[in-house]
């Protein structure tokens, strides 16, 4: 049996679930508050990283590798997204030259 | 099923090279011979009961039928893309190929058997439909559709990832049966609080991507600016591939504490009827109708899921079918009438019946079988979801669901009222729409099988 | 010492978070972004998943927050391109996040965590490169495969969404 890292020695795990849901909850916060679309998608990907910590923590701290791999295909997915995502937002702003999510509302109901 | 995942991602890699070729004249009939014959490899595991790669996906009469439904949807709506492109240099190709590999990750969603798969699944899709959605550049209303579309995707997308993360951190595997087998144990010893959160989180993640309220504000907007191929695709391909996931994993895997969820599900159901329903009254826009008609289905069905038991698989398979073929109905001639009459208002089809008796017709039983009257698909499929409910014992939401369909047939009844009463305001709308020939197979192909499944229902549900 | 490496991290995350949604410029929000990133290595690290750890870094902080730098540059924004939502708004945002933290931390502070790691099973080396390449290419072979599926989309989609048709603005 090799040594367990200081870490999952010292510190509860709860520690880690908390961290991760602190993070994950400032994200949904980033995508309430700002307008800006591009904030909303970094703040998307903050909620994304917090699911990424609490995976690995849950691995390192079972010894289980599923859950790692899991969050290498988060990322994967991740990056998909991004590249998507980012081209969307070009695609408009090349039309309406704004980024704002305020002023795309002209539609309702 | 394993194989016809495999044959559509290279089928979708071919149509991607098709493109290279001059004529485009090949490029539809390729596309359905493709799509035909993923639908025949993938009834060949008709009564097999299989698992792939490590547990990764697994095959059984349900998810055979639910693949079904999505390969027969996406045929049905493929050919609707014949005159839709109006300018020669629309990438059609690339398209095609990102229709067949949303139907592939549409596949993954139904046979999943390991949360990853899912999620692989639903990404794909989402993906695929975010870009579908922003594919009519040069319109403002389709940009927004895009942006919001990916804004709330990638947003539900993060909350069921963490809703995953905390199902992982309770039972420390992402298989459905493990988590079956978890849940089993928490009988007796009791659960992790991380197990409740973690469904919650799932299915808030899930309910938004089926647009069940309170996760629906985007869907009108989202519906009304996707250009209207693409809006037929979403709402009944991603519907259809939703809903199957989530019966999927809440019937293997939280049956156990079925008396935790339930009541979630309920009161989302009941408020999706109602909201649903009721907005849909005040409509002036004929797909901004069938948005807020396509948010009440999700409704009806979510019913079937909150009862569930033995038979509540069927009645989702025979009301997504029924709602499907009706959908595609009222979305086919709706593009007809958008181009033709450039309008997508109710008062765009006054007179149709006049000079189009059959595309009056058509679009008749489709409003018809979507507010549930008898002698069309919809009427069984609505009255299977409310003997569940009945069986069941859930009164209050068999209430609730019967009234919200009366308020149904007053506004589906809406258009067939123009149609027919109405005389058109100026000979200019009053032209005959010629009806191509695959518009017109299609209408018909629906049509049937919607009557056909309203006189005869026990030639599907039988099998079930 | 491995704690107060934790605590330390713990914070500057917390902190480079909250000014990634609350700093004024797009450009400050990817640079505490991508801060928020080495922090979260830093923890892969002391969780002994190196792996995660570079990927994390390469493909995060490398290559999605350059994308986005790229894209920020690009259309030239800056702090007073954005609108301002109102004052009402953002703290119904901040008390309704607030509360829902609140939530979360009461619903999970009763999880027993404590059997989850058995010193006697314990393997320190399954967030090394060999084991993760081992699982990824049996047990997660279907889903390693069918993200290129994935991949493949999405590289269509943004080639067809960034192509300049014929009647759209060139920039």
């Amino acid at each position: 049996m090799e040594e367990i890292p200081g870490v999952i020695r010292t510190i509860p795990l709860n520690y880690y679930i908390f961290l991760s849901t602190a993070l994950f909850v400032i994200g949904i916060v980033g995508v309430m508050v700002r307008r800006n679309a591009l904030i909303i998608f970094m703040s998307i990907e903050l909620m994304l990283n917090a699911v990424n910590l609490l995976l690995t923590a849950f691995s390192s701290y079972r010894s289980d590798p599923a859950g790692q791999v899991f969050v290498f295909f988060i990322m994967a997915v991740a990056a998909a997204e991004v590249t998507v995502g980012l081209a969307i937002i070009v695609m408009i702003y090349r039309n309406t030259r704004s980024v704002d999510v305020g002023i795309l509302n002209r539609l309702k109901w | 099923m394993f194989y016809s995942v495999v044959l559509l991602s290279i089928f979708g890699i071919l149509n991607l090279f098709l493109g290279f070729l001059k004529s485009r004249a090949w490029l539809l009939p390729v596309t359905l011979l493709f799509l035909a014959t993923a639908l025949v490899v993938t009834l060949t595991d008709w009564n097999k009961s299989l698992f792939f790669w490590n547990y990764m996906m697994s095959t059984d009469n349900v998810s055979v039928a639910f693949a079904t439904i999505i390969i027969v949807s996406a045929m049905l709506i493929l050919p609707l893309s014949r005159f839709y492109f109006p300018n020669a240099a629309a990438p059609v190709p690339e398209y095609y190929a990102i229709l067949l590999f949303s139907v592939v990750g549409a596949i993954l969603m139904v046979t999943y058997e390991n949360i990853i798969m899912l999620f692989l699944g639903l990404e794909t899709l989402s993906i695929a439909m975010y870009i579908l959605a922003g594919s009519d550049k040069r319109n403002p209303r389709s940009h927004e559709a895009a942006l919001k579309y990916f804004l709330m995707g990638a947003f539900a997308t993060g909350i069921l990832l963490f809703g995953v993360a905390m199902l992982y951190g309770a039972t420390g595997t992402f298989n459905l049966s493990g988590l079956a087998q978890y849940v089993r144990t928490t009988l007796v010893n009791g659960a992790s609080p991380m197990l409740y959160l973690g469904l919650t989180l799932v299915l808030i993640g899930i309910l938004f991507k089926l647009s069940v309220a309170p996760f629906h504000f985007w869907t009108p907007d989202v519906y009304d600016g996707t250009p209207t191929l693409f809006t037929a695709f979403m709402a009944t391909v991603v519907k259809t591939a939703g809903f199957a996931a989530l019966y999927k994993i809440l019937s293997v895997s939280f049956t156990g504490i079925y008396s935790v969820w339930w009541i979630t599900l309920a009161a989302t159901s009941v408020l999706t009827l109602l909201i649903g329903n009721i907005t849909a009254v005040y409509q002036q826009s004929f797909k901004r109708m069938l948005a807020y008609s396509s948010i009440s289905h999700a409704g009806y069905l979510l019913i079937a899921v909150t009862a569930m038991g033995q038979t509540s698989q069927s009645s989702i398979l025979f009301y997504s079918l029924a709602y499907t073929l009706a959908t595609i109905t009222s979305f086919a001639v709706l593009i007809l009438v958008n181009e033709n009459r450039a309008g997508e208002s109710f008062s765009a089809f006054n007179g149709l019946a006049r000079h189009n008796p059959f595309l009056a017709f058509a679009l008749t039983v489709a409003m018809c079988s979507l507010a549930g009257i008898p002698l069309t698909g919809g009427f069984f499929g609505k009255f299977y979801i409310f003997i569940n409910a009945l069986e069941k014992g859930l009164l209050f939401l068999l209430v609730v669901a019967v009234l919200m369909s009366a308020v149904g047939i007053y506004y589906y009844f809406r258009v067939v009222i123009a149609m027919y009463m109405r005389g058109s305001d100026d000979n200019a709308v009053a032209d005959r729409i010629i009806v191509p020939k695959s518009y017109a197979a299609v209408l018909a192909i629906t049509t049937f099988l919607t009557i056909l499944l309203g006189v005869a229902p026990d030639l599907l549900v039988r099998y079930f | 010492m491995a704690d107060k490496i934790f605590y330390f991290l713990t914070f500057l995350s917390l902190i480079s978070a909250m000014l990634v949604i609350f700093s004024r410029n797009p450009v400050h929000s990817v640079l505490y972004l991508i801060l928020t990133f080495f922090c979260l290595s830093g923890h892969y690290i002391l969780l002994n998943a190196q792996f995660l750890a570079a990927v994390n870094i390469i493909v995060y902080a490398g290559a999605i927050m350059v994308l986005f730098l790229f894209v920020i540059m690009f259309l030239n924004l800056r702090e007073d391109t954005e609108p301002r939502k109102g004052m009402a708004a953002k703290l119904a945002a901040v008390v309704s996040g607030g509360l829902l933290l609140l939530i979360m931390v009461a619903a999970l502070r009763t999880a027993d965590m404590s059997t989850l790691n058995n010193p006697a099973s314990f393997d320190s080396q399954i967030g090394l490169v060999e084991n993760l390449g081992r699982v990824l290419f049996t047990d997660f072979l279907l889903p390693f495969e069918l993200a290129s599926v994935l991949f493949l989309v999405a590289m269509v989609g943004a080639v067809m969404l960034g192509k300049r048709e014929a009647g759209e603005r060139n920039f």
